[in-house]
């Protein structure tokens, strides 16, 4: 079954209903590993304006700065949270901390909107992504991966194929991996179609 | 006198050159699928096809690729949407 097709702009999903439960079930995982680095919790936005929320949360995240109540200034220590939420300077420590603060929260925020996207979008009985609901399905994949990648100690390219981890989690992973690449594929296919339209044009 | 205009070329000479010579880099990954990474340089970018395919094979063969060049505040906003998309990136000064 070919999970994404699409119509002009709009993208249908179809999945099997486990399949959009599992993803259902990881993306509302991702928001809880989030939900660690966001300033409170207690939020409950329904994921269908990721944009406006985006914006939203980099001014607030920019005011709390501002107010002296930036970020965290350290990684995170858990290897997931570290590699979705990594140091923007590869050797200097003081500015990447900087930046940290000015930016995590605004970035945490983001990352959560696009999960409650996921989800919002997932709970309709035919699901279809506009080109927003599509950029938001595909970092939250992102983040799914990276986040399974770090649990199954993927590190490098060399290990890649190596499968000491959880069998189950390592199929998840594939899995998610496939539909992230049809996904890509099928969205690059409505910009190729958009490109010759206007060349005829 | 010549020496006062000698004094001002060795003044001249040490001042610094503007603040915009940082880059943005992408860091190789073994999570990130190919057509993620042109599709990303393409779209953010807006690289054409081909330069976008280029980028992305400089970061999967030599480890990681110099994307944009600029102001120091410029790039933190790529690093930050670079994050944002799930790619490592990182920005330091042009050359070091």
């Amino acid at each position: 079954m070919i999970p994404f097709e699409h119509r002009a702009t709009m993208i249908a999903v179809r999945l099997h209903e486990l399949e959009a439960d599992l993803l259902r079930q990881l993306a509302e995982q991702l928001i809880v590993l989030l939900g660690q680095r966001a300033p409170a919790a207690g939020d409950s936005r329904d994921g269908g304006s990721s944009e406006s929320t985006g914006l939203d949360a980099v001014s607030a995240a920019t005011l709390l700065a501002q107010l002296g109540i930036g970020g965290a200034t350290t990684p995170p220590l858990d290897p997931a949270l570290a590699r979705l939420l990594p140091d923007a300077y590869r050797d200097d420590r003081a500015a990447s901390s900087e930046h940290r603060r000015l930016t995590e929260f605004g970035l945490v925020d983001r990352k959560i909107a696009h999960a409650h996207t996921v989800v919002a979008t997932l709970a309709a009985d035919q699901v279809e992504l506009d080109e927003t609901a599509a950029q938001s399905w595909l970092r939250t994949l992102t983040d799914l991966r990276l986040t399974l990648a770090a649990r199954l100690h993927i590190d490098d390219d060399s290990t890649v194929d190596d499968d000491t981890g959880d069998e189950a989690m390592r199929d998840v992973y594939d899995w998610l991996g496939y539909l992230q690449g049809m996904l890509v594929e099928t969205i690059e296919q409505i910009d190729t179609d958009i490109d010759e339209v206007n060349h005829e044009l | 006198m010549s020496i006062p205009t000698l004094e001002r070329d060795a003044i001249l000479s040490v001042v610094e050159l503007p603040d915009t010579a940082w880059v943005t880099i992408v860091w190789n990954d073994p999570v990130n699928l190919q057509n993620y990474v042109s599709h990303i340089f393409r779209t953010y970018f807006g690289h054409p096809r081909d330069e976008a395919e280029r980028l992305m094979l400089l970061v999967h063969n030599e480890g990681k690729a110099v994307v944009a060049t600029g102001g120091k505040e410029a790039m933190e906003r790529h690093v930050e949407a670079m994050h944002e998309f799930g790619l490592w990136a990182t920005l330091a000064k042009d050359g070091s």
